[in-house]
């Protein structure tokens, strides 16, 4: 008795194999290799070492290992990179899944509490990759008269938002994704899809409860921009710019947060009441309304929608950073770099250890990204800590503390600004330099 | 020179693409590999907390607070406008703010009388 089928024959399996590695090479010769050829066309080719890099001479130098920096160091400077690894969405994402196992150990903690323990064994350092797991295993449920394009295009969307304004926070010297000359006008513009968004996904899921939820993330949003906007014109007007990297560059001897700090503590209430935080957080208000506007969303959606938020938050406080607390300023702690490091190693001791090609990166932009993401991350834990100690508060309250309370607060840190400036004590051929 | 500046956006939307197409395979994997049993009408309702939902989810409701959104059509493009001044003002003579601190006053006594509408609650 054997499980091969009857009719089963080894030389028509033979002859069936051939068959499939003909037509796979007539494909690829006919097809692949014009789309490779015509894509390398297109492709401008980078100079490196005074040679023209072919895909020849790449494959040649890959194989060599000491040759092989000149290649990598091209390549951490392309858009390509700068988009999916460094300052882009690969280092969000993992500062932002950090966000997510810190904010809940560091709540149980306040709570007394113990929070995830079990899985991995240490603290539950693994839990959010089960969650993860669990998440994309579930089923996903779109409501029977639901606008299903809609519904299923709006996490995305968030995420591609989110996304969007992350590529505009300047990480190290040089290093930012998009650095236009207008980056902050370009912040204020990305964060004004995201009450759109909410609205969209409220209003495709034909709930009651999202549409409730929806309704009150578009007022608050729309109540704290006005706010947002104007706290940073104080920023603007001492430097004089609106590029993020320049904004940056002229907290070298005092950060601004000296010089404005109610608009800092205008911009830290309205950044919680854009991340849709506790003690701001209407449009998710589980006692009140299920979940808000997400009571739809299951499975990976959910997740998604959890994964734009938290790229949110890291957007917010790396703002805050750029703007008030000085972005990479700081004192030169990491050590230099030597040249000899390439050829000869690194010796600790008795040991010697030989790899190629280590300084990738320069010694400005790794302590300048270690300043920001202490900085950083100080914010981030400063936006959780809220969560654990405050109850919510309702949104008449919240509209009017919007509308009177932080407007009126943000146009007297701008007189405090233009006295500043006009006084002497800043700008350029000012008392402070 | 337009397009340069139109280049220097690129990135943004670059990014925006590239978090799209690193998270829409999540969906589409969820998709093959979750469980998808017993198609009943009841689990494809809307979630009203275990009541039989009634009538529509797109229903009209007052949110009540009009005045603000009104508000907001303009104090958002006032706070633009403050902010093509606040950026080029170290190379601005002194004289040039006066004009501002007059439509700053025009804005406040607008934005004033809008609030004190607001709390007047019974009149929307």
């Amino acid at each position: 008795m054997s499980t091969i089928a009857p009719q089963f024959r080894l030389s028509r399996f033979i002859a069936s194999l051939f068959d499939i590695i003909f037509w796979v090479l007539l494909i690829f010769s006919l097809v692949g290799l014009p789309i490779v050829f015509i894509i390398l066309f297109y492709i401008k080719l980078p100079i490196i070492n005074g040679q023209l890099m072919t895909p020849y001479l790449a494959l040649t130098w890959i194989a060599d290992p000491s040759q092989t920096v000149p290649i990598i160091k091209s390549l951490i400077h392309t858009t390509f990179f700068h988009v999916v690894a460094f300052p882009g969405f690969g280092f969000a994402a993992l500062l932002s899944a950090a966000t997510i196992y810190v904010e809940r150990k560091f709540l149980a903690k306040i709570q007394l509490r113990v929070g995830p323990l079990y899985c991995g064994r240490i603290e539950g350092i693994l839990q959010l990759m089960g969650d993860g797991l669990k998440l994309i295993s579930k089923e996903i449920i779109i409501p029977a008269k639901a606008d299903k394009p809609i519904f299923w295009i709006g996490p995305l969307l968030f995420v591609g938002t989110a996304g969007a304004f992350v590529s505009l926070i300047p990480v190290a010297p040089g290093w930012v994704v998009a650095n236009p000359t207008v980056s902050l006008l370009a912040v204020f513009a990305t964060i004004g899809f995201f009450p759109i968004i909410s609205v969209l996904t409220a209003w495709a899921a034909n709930n009651k409860w999202t549409f409730i939820g929806g309704l009150r993330a578009l007022h608050q949003m729309i109540a704290f921009e006005i706010p947002l906007i104007l706290s940073l014109l104080s920023v603007v007007i001492l430097t004089g710019t609106l590029n993020l990297s320049q904004i940056v560059q002229s907290q070298q001897h005092y950060w601004w947060i000296v010089f404005a700090p109610i608009s800092a503590i205008v911009f830290f209430i309205c950044i919680l009441a854009e991340l849709e935080r506790i003690p701001f957080d209407l449009p998710e208000a589980e006692s009140e309304i299920v979940a808000g506007w997400l009571t739809e969303f299951s499975g990976m959606m959910y997740g998604l929608i959890q994964l734009g938020t938290y790229l949110k938050l890291y957007a917010f406080a790396g703002l805050f950073t750029v703007l008030f607390l000085g972005g990479w300023n700081g004192p030169m702690v990491w050590p230099p770099l030597s040249p000899e490091l390439i050829t000869h190693g690194i010796t600790i001791g008795p040991v010697n250890v030989q790899i190629a090609g280590l300084p990738l990166f320069s010694q400005p932009m790794l302590n300048g990204t270690l300043m920001f993401v202490i900085k950083t991350v100080g914010v981030i834990l400063l936006i959780l800590l809220p969560r654990g100690v405050f109850p919510r508060i309702r949104i008449d309250m919240l509209l009017h503390t919007g509308w009177y309370k932080l407007i009126g607060l943000a146009f007297v840190n701008i007189f405090i600004a233009l006295g500043l400036l006009y006084a002497g004590v800043l700008g350029p051929g000012g008392l402070i330099q | 020179m337009v397009g340069e500046t139109a280049g220097t956006f690129s990135p943004v939307l670059l990014m925006f693409a590239f978090a799209i197409v690193a998270t829409g395979p999540a969906l589409i994997l969820s998709r093959m590999i979750a469980p998808r049993k017993t198609p009943s009408p009841v689990k494809f309702l809307p979630m009203e907390s275990g009541q039989v939902p009634k009538e529509e989810g797109r229903t009209h409701f007052m949110m009540q607070y009009y005045s603000y959104v009104l508000m907001f059509v303009v104090f958002d493009v006032m706070s633009i406008f403050l902010y093509a001044w606040g950026s080029s003002l170290l190379g601005l003579p002194k004289t040039a703010t006066l004009p501002i601190i007059a439509f700053l006053g025009v804005m406040f006594a607008a934005f004033a009388y809008a609030l004190y509408q607001a709390g007047r609650k019974n009149i929307w």
